[in-house]
């Protein structure tokens, strides 16, 4: 087939124009229609999604690859920098899992921020974050990768605070930007590291001259910069409290599209890291910390979001440690599979929470099975592929990780730990279901329990044929470039399943105790999970404190206390007098005085004389 | 009834608003720009003096503050330049009563209350203060404790990783013997480990 590229070439610029335009004609046309944004943000985006499939398929079909460069931004000697997409596998396929997620997330938010006043400006914003994202999936060059990095951050800490009246809600999106601030300060040192070493920020040129330069300090940047935006453990207490969000906030960006961000970022540059055993193993041990710590914190919460956000920092940290394994495909298989499942739990969590009059704590919900079965499915279906039942999504692109992991001569311990979360996760699944979807009902019986909404059934439908299908599709349309592990011991092949199981029979164990034991007081273990871990305690404590009273007390006191006293009057003054006192005392006429300051001059004059 | 005179409002205007602004014991154009302030912000007695000495002074400065005088407490004199600003508990604004109707509810504070000095720090969006169920020490044991001990586990890990090799290398080429620099002409000999 003739002229493919440009085939390529214009189906993607024409997704870029049309989720473009919305922005630029909702500054220029104001319509009498109150929600006419809406309806053109919703249609843009799912235009975009069917125009992007367009190269999808070719890809697929072909295996082209394509990069494109339009404009020259600055070029200074032989350092360039231009607009230029990269439209390889991981961006062509991201996009439109992007685009579609977005959709359903949208068609949803017309119905969860119906009663919001500034509705259009909301679905603004998504829409601008899309675009970040899109910028920085499609970047060939390290600076559009940054504007779409901050710009993702930025939107972020706008629809985080969107509901800005409330205190907590700002001091969540505080952190979400000083957290994200944090891992951004590695990815601009990588970036000055490879301006000034590889001469280049185009990412091709940067492969080629990094064959056998000594990477570690980009590279730990680069870490550093994946850390704070995918919330790993270090910088992760943005992640739960982003939850004070809006759902489709929560659905869209915290789940699918940004945090995965970072992982990004390192699939992206993996050729730079592949020969690098410090940097695998430091993502390794990372990652795994990550996932335990944050799957042991989501044991115990009752906040539904925040159980949905621990897990996907679990989730995170297990993508960290598929980069670790050197195994870039893997991680990215699974972001595109966690997208949709992770979109789906969030948004059947909303239906509940907006069903049960903003109701948000799994202790004060139940028996929803009987009330709302399509959502509580939905809920059932997105945890069973997050537990990595198999051939559902979360199955092809988890197992092959575990079986990585089991086959690598690796850290021990790593393995360990991530076998242990994949049996916790189970766990704090089985919680949730069991407690919103079981047993009998404990919130009051006036709640507007509706279901019965095309804007809520028809994008999760779509959201649950994703969670199905995808793993499968991905899998059997894509050959992966490094050959997966085939052979091995059915013991260790079937290890996953096995300790999922496992964490789920314990887990329905102990919750089938709950009716039959009496309530305990509970124990240290209890108090670690529930309060997180006391990482955000003592973090936010101690270190704002500290620096804030240290700072303060410095600018208004010892400067001016230093200099206007210290330095000058004082300290002459204090010289001076003790100079002084000396200096009488000597002359107070004592005989033992005279004695000894004789016999020093004297042996001063005998010294000088001699020497 | 008089036919009415043409008025300039406008000059009417004006002078309203010259005599409200002027000062009523001066006179003439003086009046105008040496009494001319707002209704709103400090006066004299109001700003911060120096550290009290004595009993009359601390009542004053409590008065000042709008403290009782048995709460009014100032910072030590140790030429740090605080004065007579009094030491308020250093609580955060967190610990306040979330229900209670506040003046200002998102500050959780009443018109008129005294600030703490760094009241900036204490704010909602800062340092929180409230009491934790558990004590600091025991969190800062468990949570260090913690990351101590997955990082000596970790050294482990990486000291003895997973599949333990059971016999030592063996390379092909009779142990790679030619790559390691060895004698083209001269025989090596066997180095077997293991058999297939």
């Amino acid at each position: 087939m003739p002229s493919l590229h440009i085939i390529l070439t214009t189906s993607f610029i024409i997704t870029l124009v049309i989720l473009i335009s919305p922005v630029f004609t909702s500054i220029l046309y104001k319509s009498l229609n109150p929600n006419w944004h809406t309806h053109h943000s919703k249609n843009a985006v799912k235009m975009a999604f069917f125009t992007s499939l367009l190269p999808l398929f070719l890809h697929l079909h072909t295996g082209t690859e394509l990069t494109i460069t339009n404009l020259h931004s600055m070029n200074i000697m032989t350092f360039d920098i231009n607009t230029s997409f990269k439209l390889d596998h991981l961006s062509i396929t991201f996009v439109p899992i992007a685009l579609y997620v977005t959709w359903a997330i949208l068609v949803f938010a017309s119905w969860y921020m119906k009663s919001d006043p500034k509705f259009n400006q909301f679905f603004k914003f998504l829409l601008i974050f899309l675009i970040a994202m899109v910028t920085l999936v499609t970047a060939n060059n390290m600076f559009q990768l940054f504007i779409g990095w901050e710009g993702v951050g930025i939107m972020s800490f706008l629809l985080i605070g969107w509901w800005w009246a409330r205190a907590d809600r700002n001091t969540a999106a505080l952190q979400a930007v000083l957290y994200n601030r944090v891992g951004d300060v590695g990815l601009i040192f990588a970036l000055g590291w490879m301006a000034t070493n590889l001469n280049s920020w185009e990412m091709q040129l940067m492969f080629i001259t990094a064959k056998s330069l000594d990477m570690n300090a980009p590279l730990i940047g680069l870490i550093l910069a994946a850390t704070g935006k995918s919330a790993q453990f270090g910088l992760h207490p943005w992640l739960p409290s982003a939850m004070e969000g809006p759902t489709p906030v929560s659905a869209l960006l915290h789940s699918s599209t940004m945090v995965v961000a970072g992982i990004f970022l390192l699939v992206r540059l993996s050729p730079l890291m592949q020969d690098n055993p410090f940097a695998l193993t430091t993502c390794l041990i990372l990652g795994a910390l990550t996932t335990l710590f944050t799957t042991i914190c989501a044991l115990t919460q009752n906040d539904i979001k925040k159980i949905i956000a621990f897990s996907t920092s679990s989730q995170l940290g297990l993508m960290m440690v598929t980069i670790g394994l050197n195994q870039p495909y893997l991680a990215f298989l699974h972001i595109c599979t966690h997208a949709f499942f992770k979109a789906m739990l969030f948004l059947s969590s909303g239906v509940i929470i907006h069903a049960l009059n903003n109701e948000q704590d799994i202790r004060k919900m139940g028996g929803l099975h009987y009330l709302i079965p399509t959502t509580t499915s939905w809920l059932t279906i997105g945890s069973l592929a997050l537990m990595g039942t198999p051939f559902l999504a979360g199955f092809f692109s988890k197992d092959a990780i575990i079986v990585a992991l089991n086959n690598s001569y690796l850290n021990a311990w790593a393995l360990a730990l991530t076998l242990l979360a994949t049996s916790l996760t189970a766990a704090y699944s089985l919680r949730m279901i069991f407690f919103v979807n079981m047993n009998f009902p404990r919130f009051p019986a006036l709640s507007p329990i509706n279901e019965n909404i095309k804007s809520i059934t028809n994008p999760l439908k779509r959201l649950a044929w994703g969670t199905i299908l995808a793993g499968l599709l991905m899998t059997c349309a894509v050959l992966p470039p490094k050959p997966p592990m085939l052979s091995m011991p059915p013991y260790i092949k079937l290890t996953a399943l096995v300790i999922t199981i496992l964490g789920l029979t314990i887990a329905l164990e102990l919750a089938l105790f709950t009716n039959k034991q009496r309530p305990y007081m509970p124990k240290q273990y209890f108090y670690f999970s529930t309060m997180l871990g006391y990482y955000p305690t003592i973090m936010h404590r101690f270190f704002p404190y500290t620096f804030l009273k240290l700072s303060q007390t410095i600018a208004t006191m010892t400067i001016d206390q230093t200099w206007l006293e210290k330095t000058g009057p004082k300290t002459i003054t204090s010289l001076n007098l003790s100079l002084a006192t000396t200096t009488s005392n000597i002359q107070k006429g004592m005989i033992k005085t005279f004695l000894s300051l004789f016999f020093t001059t004297l042996m001063i004059i005998i010294l000088l004389n001699y020497y | 009834m008089l036919p009415e005179q043409p008025v300039n409002m406008a000059g009417v205007v004006f002078r309203r608003w010259a005599r409200a602004l002027s000062n009523g014991n001066r006179s003439g154009i003086s009046a105008f720009l040496l009494g001319n302030r707002a209704a709103s912000g400090m006066t004299k007695d109001s700003l911060p003096g120096s550290y009290p000495k004595t009993p009359e002074e601390r009542a004053a400065a409590a008065k000042k503050y709008n403290i009782r005088v048995e709460d009014y407490e100032p910072y030590p004199d140790r030429g740090e330049g605080f004065g007579d600003y009094p030491k308020l508990p250093e609580r955060s604004q967190s610990e306040r009563d979330p229900w209670y109707q506040w003046d200002h509810p998102d500050l959780r504070r009443n018109w008129g209350e005294p600030m703490h000095w760094d009241f900036d720090a204490y704010i909602r969006n800062r340092v929180d203060t409230s009491p934790s169920p558990v004590s600091w020490s025991s969190m800062s044991k468990q949570l260090f404790g913690f990351i101590g001990f997955m990082l000596l586990m970790f050294y482990l890990g990486e000291k003895f990783p997973s599949y333990q090799p059971v016999a030592p290398k063996q390379y092909p080429y009779n142990d790679l013997y030619l790559e390691r620099g060895g004698d083209p002409d001269k025989q090596p000999e066997e180095v077997k480990h293991y058999e297939i």
